[in-house]
């Protein structure tokens, strides 16, 4: 008898552990600030990294709310509680408003899409899977890929690449691309490389804890197909501070590729890969949840610096005369690999 | 103490000589058996009710909002022992349609179901009409719990191969002239397997190939889930009108993320009994027939 007892009650225990309670906040200005918070510091993923002392920033901001504030009012003091955050992928998202940290807003511009339509391309050229290309007059290929959110088809890449194969060199300028898919910077990285290539680590939270975390998975992208177009000459990558998120990712693989430079600012970082969740009111709040390191293991969050000795800003008497001075930095970059036999020892 | 003891002893004996005297009435009633039908019991039913789901993977906020299910269920006598023993297949595919408190977010959630179990059966001869059955069986549940207002996080798949045990009390009885069938069922997962992604795992590290962590055995421990089945089979001639209530219950815990799914549903149906005719086979005019329900 007993024994059944004791079986019933380990049962009845064992039950009650798989009934875990979870906290309910009241859909008031404290249940919602409290809900931001808490949400923010069981999931965020940059707090050591970033040195952030959240229960300091939650202490600070908490005194700002009060009971009879209007929504919006609430919104400024969550908006600028999430910006001490300084991450550019940590959103609080309402009806009327989108809380943003937006680093380039900070730094030049470096990019002119007239002057490259005006002046290198004549206003003529070709636009496929939400790319533009054209081979310029120096017969170096040209491809402007501006949002990582569209989706790159492979026979559309195979008809871009094979049209751009005769030049003897490529560049692909992914400034003002805020990113988009991971998906995407596979299929486009796949074209550049030959052989399985180490594309970073990742790493996600394993609990509410600040220090939670899985060990870094290595990840790996495999070359395409051989049925498909690649190029394997020198490649040259433009960038600035708009280049974000995934697009900071795809710099950050293809920068470790030998046939390849990156020319322009440092990219605008953003390698947390965003989660979003929801607040009692109905706001979604979006943030960096798991941490995507580049193939040397380094944190990109605050971007990836261009190859050495190609940091470069626009200039504005070139911007005057018609010329992208990031865009003639890469010709020389080019000519440089192929003078330098880059793109022989890369084969080889 | 002493008093204790005496109505266990008392019930015991009581239980122990039902059980026997139904063993003796299931043999006698083989015994004279020339040949026996076992018809299918089979039940087309919907469901329309409420549900209530939290994934914190996907969200901190429980939703509400509506359950549809559609359903099929065939039971049959097992040919083994038909008296004794009954087999019972139920499959459904189900949809809920849950949003937020202020109303402005959904999600959709779309799940399979399969199960199969067997049951010991008794016939309570003190009781006309009443049947016990009890017993286990294999359920496979899954699908997508799918939040589109979310980034990289958009859904919550759910997987779980269970062994269960499983009870049902059925009444067979007459309200006026109409033969009327009154069952309860449940079903309890005991012990299985199931997914679950890390807490802040995405699914593209999965993709990428980081699967560690993510297959759990389910015990009470971490995982609890339920389901209620009361009906009522209205007897209209061959085919009955089957109505009812199904509550399911899901929880879980595990990689701290929190998951509780229920639903209320009112149940609709028809359900029925198709004796399988096989041509120039022995279907004995004399052949006894054993219900598996009725």
């Amino acid at each position: 008898m007993n024994k059944i007892i004791s079986c019933v009650a380990i049962g009845l225990l064992a039950f009650l552990g798989s009934c875990h309670d979870y906290e309910e906040y009241a859909n008031d200005p404290y249940g919602n600030f409290d809900a931001l918070w808490t949400i923010i510091d069981e999931h965020y993923c940059f707090f050591e990294y970033k040195n952030v002392d959240w229960e300091q920033v939650g202490q600070k901001y908490r005194a700002q709310v009060l009971p009879e504030m209007t929504g919006e009012e609430l919104f400024d003091v969550c908006a600028q509680m999430l910006k001490e955050l300084k991450d550019g992928h940590t959103n609080l998202i309402s009806p009327w408003d989108v809380s943003r940290y937006w680093i380039w807003e900070q730094y030049p511009v470096n990019y002119d899409e007239r002057i490259i339509d005006e002046y290198y391309l004549n206003y003529n050229y070709r636009q496929s899977s939400g790319i533009k290309y054209q081979i310029l007059s120096n017969n170096i290929g040209y491809m402007y890929y501006g949002d990582f959110g569209t989706v790159i088809g492979e026979g559309n890449l195979d008809v871009i690449l094979s049209y751009l194969a005769s030049c003897d060199g490529l560049v692909i300028d992914v400034r003002d691309n805020g990113g988009g898919f991971l998906t995407n910077v596979e299929r486009l990285v796949a074209r550049f490389v030959t052989e399985r290539v180490l594309a970073g680590y990742i790493s996600h939270k394993t609990g509410p804890g600040h220090d939670e975390f899985s060990e870094p998975y290595a990840y790996y992208f495999d070359p395409a197909d051989d049925t498909r177009i690649k190029f394997l000459k020198p490649v040259v990558i433009l960038t600035n501070r708009a280049s974000f998120s995934a697009t900071n990712n795809f710099v950050s693989i293809m920068k470790s590729l030998p046939n390849v430079r990156v020319v322009g600012d440092t990219t605008g970082g953003g390698s947390g890969m965003p989660f979003t969740s929801e607040l009692p009111n109905g706001w979604n709040v979006r943030f960096s949840a798991c941490s995507i390191l580049d193939p040397y293991g380094n944190e990109t969050e605050f971007g990836t610096e261009p190859s050495e000795g190609y940091d470069i800003d626009m200039d504005e008497a070139d911007m005057r005369v018609g010329r992208d001075t990031i865009l003639e930095t890469a010709f020389a970059a080019i000519d440089e690999m192929i003078a330098t036999g880059v793109c022989r020892q890369a084969e080889s | 103490m002493v008093k204790t003891s005496r109505v266990i002893l008392f019930c015991t004996t009581l239980l122990l000589h039902a059980l026997l005297s139904f063993r003796a009435v299931a043999g006698e009633r083989d015994s004279v058996t020339v040949g026996v039908e076992r018809p299918v019991n089979s039940a087309f039913t919907f469901d329309l009710g409420s549900a209530s789901i939290l994934d914190t993977y996907l969200t901190p906020v429980k939703y509400t909002g509506l359950n549809v299910r559609a359903g099929y269920e065939r039971m049959q006598a097992m040919k083994f022992s038909p008296e004794r023993w009954v087999s019972q297949m139920d499959m459904g595919m189900e949809y809920q349609n849950v949003k937020n408190i202020p109303r402005n977010h959904v999600m959709h959630s779309l799940m399979a179901e399969y199960q199969w179990g067997m049951m010991h059966r008794w016939h309570i001869d003190c009781v006309q009409g009443l049947q016990l059955m009890a017993g286990g069986g294999a359920r496979f549940r899954g699908g997508v719990i799918y939040n589109s207002g979310n980034s990289n996080n958009p859904v919550s798949a759910k997987i779980h191969l269970s062994a269960n045990v499983q009870g049902m009390v059925v009444y067979n009885m007459r309200v006026g002239r109409l033969p009327v069938t009154f069952r309860y069922e449940a079903t309890l997962p005991v012990i299985g397997v199931f997914f679950s992604p890390e807490y802040g795992q995405s699914f593209y590290e999965i993709y990428l190939g980081d699967r560690s962590g993510i297959v759990h055995c389910g015990w009470w421990g971490n995982r609890f889930d339920m389901r209620n089945l009361l009906t009522v089979d209205l007897h209209f001639g061959r085919t009955s009108l089957r109505l009812g209530y199904r509550g399911q219950i899901e929880t879980s815990f595990v990689n701290n993320l929190n998951y509780r799914f229920f639903t209320h549903s009112a149940v609709v149906g028809i359900s029925g009994e198709w004796l399988s005719l096989r041509p120039g086979g022995k279907s004995a005019e004399r052949a006894r027939i054993v219900s598996a329900l009725y």
